[in-house]
């Protein structure tokens, strides 16, 4: 039982400082990394109905930059930018993600990927700001967020419960 | 509760869950960082906010433990290692924001979640998890569209 396709999409909360994104895709590894990381690919998928990708380049070497911006149905610029901290094809990066404009708005994401069957799971984990440098505030507070997501979902919407 | 069911990931999602934290522009929601959202609402009402009462980890695990159904204080206490004040005080907080309801049975004070309190929550996650899972979609169709032209690697 894998749960592919449209709507397959899982984020969980797993503290008050990390989002993590699941999803499984039905291709090789590989392929899913290119997709993931190439520009020519990227700017394929990125940028959504209505939106319009400006710029997206990406220099996938440690240390190496990336730039994605697009505008908005409104008209308004989204630009996002970071550095790759890990790059260990087909299965991992890491990179500083900064959301242009928005203060506070930078986080650390790691992709990881894994194949098993023919499908590609892909996991996607933000962890922003503070979370970086951990300070000592949080300490303890790993369990913290923990299961309150399947929680509310499970008591609000049993369907989606059943699909995790 | 007067909401359509569709397969629990419904493409328009109810927006009066709450009003939009000042300055949120369209489109941002999908780029925010979950800290800077909640953050943002946090502040923008008071403590008696579903989101303030469940920032809270011994909080959380009293909510944890009451969906296996209502109980008394004693066995709150009991299942999590809690002293009865603590359970006492974080149960007064969550009976603030209506996260639990309370009542007597003889002597016995009966604790019950109240779920449909946390439906802000559950709107916001699925709202960002919408967000994420639309663009997704765009590149999963696009893998498939690789694909389909033949494999390249």
């Amino acid at each position: 039982m894998t749960p592919t396709g449209h709507g397959s999409t899982v984020v969980e909360l797993p503290n008050d400082r990390d989002v993590l994104i699941t999803r499984q895709f039905e291709a090789p590894i590989a392929l899913v990394f290119d997709v993931l990381t190439k520009p020519e690919h990227v700017s394929k998928w990125f940028a959504g109905p209505g939106e319009e990708m400006k710029e997206c380049s990406i220099d996938l070497r440690v240390g190496g930059d990336y730039h994605f911006v697009f505008l908005t149905e409104d008209g308004i610029e989204m630009s996002f930018r970071g550095t790759y901290l890990e790059v260990e094809p087909p299965t991992r990066t890491v990179a500083t993600w900064l959301f242009e404009g928005r203060p506070g708005g930078d986080a650390v994401e790691s992709q990881d990927l894994h194949e098993a069957h023919g499908v590609t799971t892909l996991t996607v984990k933000l962890a922003f700001s503070d979370a970086a440098g951990r300070p000592t505030r949080f300490e303890g507070m790993q369990e913290s967020f923990d299961r309150i997501d399947d929680v509310v979902r499970s008591l609000l919407d049993p369907k989606a419960a059943v699909s995790r | 509760m007067g909401s359509r069911e569709t397969n629990g990931r419904s493409r328009k999602r109810s927006r009066a869950y709450r009003p939009k934290p000042p300055g949120l522009r369209r489109g941002f929601l999908k780029h925010m960082p979950i800290s800077e959202y909640i953050g943002t609402v946090a502040r923008a009402s008071t403590t008696s906010d579903v989101f303030n009462a469940i920032a809270e980890t011994h909080r959380r695990e009293v909510l944890d433990t009451l969906i296996a159904g209502e109980k008394a204080v004693g066995t709150i206490v009991n299942d999590l290692s809690l002293s009865q004040p603590q359970v006492s005080k974080h149960l007064r907080v969550l009976s603030e924001v209506g996260l639990v309801r309370c009542r007597a049975e003889g002597r016995r004070r009966l604790y019950r979640l109240e779920p449909a309190r946390l439906r802000p929550l559950h709107d916001w996650l699925a709202k960002y998890e919408q967000a994420w899972n639309d663009r997704l979609d765009r590149m999963d169709d696009y893998l498939k569209e690789l694909q389909q032209q033949g494999e390249p690697q």
